[in-house]
């Protein structure tokens, strides 16, 4: 064997030589760096581009500052969306992807607009004003942080969908991994398969299986505004795989709900060792994480020991 | 300084792979560690995926892996065993990509502007697929990822020995099937 195909050292090989210049263009292309965000129009809609932007320099546009790296990149998918400042937007005709570096992308639908907020090495921050965003995120968990205008939503290693609704509320559906909603002292965690909304004045919400029984979902918000019949509903309908949905009630809902929440979940999951309903209705953090480790869901520790070890 | 890893060289040992710091920074939450590896590993994983479904996946399936990878670091006992570790969650991917691949592709307009592959590099593709599993994939990074046989050794966990006879007989049936 030659050592050139070995270790490339030696005589070139002329057909090994051949077939790594035929091939290259089939290699991975790793994001490469580049000012702040630029903007990589594909060639199909450069024209336009150019037209909408009003001159050719735009089609490599820096839209962050120095200090934020040199990693995103914007691409559009339709139309031809638009970078202004340090925001990017679509209109009705046009979707793009941001390309966050190393750490995932987003792509945006029709009709959002998403802001850089800032990237550091600890945490890259983007704001969703308008719209809707799928993230793919393979970043360790908190370092990508969504602004909503009534919630962050913290990634912690997923594929989700965001939308913020016209009232200013968010949803978030996650299809992989997990999403924490944090606003207003209150944090949701919402599990691959579960959706959560957050409200401008009380923040996140309660969030559910998006395969839950209709009743159940349809009674979440009156559940957790301390509306009786509603709670009834919602914990006559819930099914065992249901208890992220009461074990977020025992946090969010009402005080005097929360008696009922507990009985309806140690039915459903009867509470392990050493956690009581007194604890449990005190709000006592160690024993609500150790019945959620009893839930199927993952261990509660985990997102909390990332909190703490992620640099800020 | 932001973005730049910085590790000690010494924490790197002879006898073991060079990525195996940033594997056990990666396990204690270090999301530059996980990026660097990223970096290191992003062309391993794109090659074996390569050699096992169509070139258009190839990319979201880079991510997925890392996705899943990230998702699962916790579970590696050793941390020398990362590169064998990634290679076998790359291959899986692909497995799994088959069974629930739909029959047909939806054509986009992402899709349907990616730059054409020249002819004859799709044809040289297709024959380095239809090697034996072990020559193919160490073909494809050897001769589309421009690797080196010590460092596909190194990253994917297979001996110098092993790679020297992938490469050896999968060039020699190359030739022979391009001839």
């Amino acid at each position: 064997m030659s050592d050139y195909l070995w270790d490339k050292s030696g005589a070139v090989d002329p057909e090994v030589e051949r077939l790594e210049q035929l091939l290259a263009p089939l290699a991975h292309r790793p994001s490469k760096p580049k000012p702040a965000w630029s903007f990589r129009p594909l060639l199909a809609v450069a024209a336009a581009l150019v037209a909408i932007v009003g001159t050719a320099a735009a089609l490599l546009y820096p839209i962050g500052t120095a200090t934020q790296g040199a990693l995103w990149a914007v691409e559009p998918l339709m139309g031809a969306p638009r970078v202004t400042g340090t925001a990017v937007e679509t209109d009705g005709g046009s979707r793009a992807r941001v390309e966050l570096g190393v750490i995932g992308f987003v792509d945006l639908e029709p009709g959002s607009r998403l802001r850089l907020v800032r990237r550091t090495a600890s945490e890259h921050r983007v704001a969703l004003d308008a719209g809707t965003l799928h993230a793919r995120i393979w970043a360790p968990p908190r370092l990508f942080v969504v602004d909503t205008p009534s919630a962050a939503a913290v990634d912690l290693g997923c594929a989700y969908t965001l939308r913020v609704e016209p009232g200013g509320g968010s949803l978030v559906e996650v299809t992989s991994g997990w999403v924490a909603f944090e606003a207003k002292g209150r944090e949701s965690f919402i599990p691959a398969g579960a959706a959560c909304r957050t409200h401008p004045e009380k923040g996140p919400g309660v969030p559910w299986y998006v395969d839950a029984p209709e009743r159940l979902k349809s009674s979440i918000d009156g559940a957790a505004n301390g509306d009786v019949t509603a709670l009834a509903a919602l914990l006559e309908a819930a099914r065992a795989r249901d208890g992220v949905t009461l074990w977020h009630l025992l946090r969010h809902g009402s005080e005097a709900s929360r008696g009922t929440v507990y009985a309806r979940l140690a039915a459903l999951a009867p509470p392990p060792a050493g956690v009581t309903r007194e604890g449990v209705l005190a709000g006592d953090r160690r024993q609500l994480d150790a019945w959620w480790d009893t839930l199927g869901l993952g261990e509660a520790g985990w997102w909390r020991l990332w909190r703490a070890a992620a640099p800020r | 300084m932001e973005n730049v890893l910085e590790f000690p060289a010494a924490l790197a040992t002879a006898d073991e792979p060079s990525g195996t710091p940033l594997v056990r920074a990666a396990q204690r939450g270090d999301p530059a560690a996980f990026d660097a590896l990223y970096a290191q590993y992003a062309r391993v994983v794109h090659g074996i995926l390569l050699a096992r479904v169509p070139r258009q996946e190839t990319q979201d399936l880079v991510q997925d892996v890392f996705l899943q990878a990230w998702r699962n670091l916790h579970t590696l006992r050793d941390a020398r065993a990362f590169p064998g570790w990634v290679a076998m969650i790359a291959r899986n991917r692909a497995t799994d990509w088959h069974r629930r691949a739909p029959l047909t592709v939806e054509v986009t307009e992402r899709t349907a502007v990616q730059p054409p592959t020249p002819p004859e590099a799709v044809q040289v593709l297709e024959t380095i697929r239809s090697l034996p599993e072990a020559y193919r994939e160490t073909l494809l990074l050897r001769l589309v990822e421009g690797m080196s046989g010590p460092e596909i050794a190194e990253r994917t966990g297979l001996t110098h020995d092993s790679v020297r006879v992938n490469l050896h007989r999968g060039m020699k049936m190359l030739r022979e099937k391009l001839s």
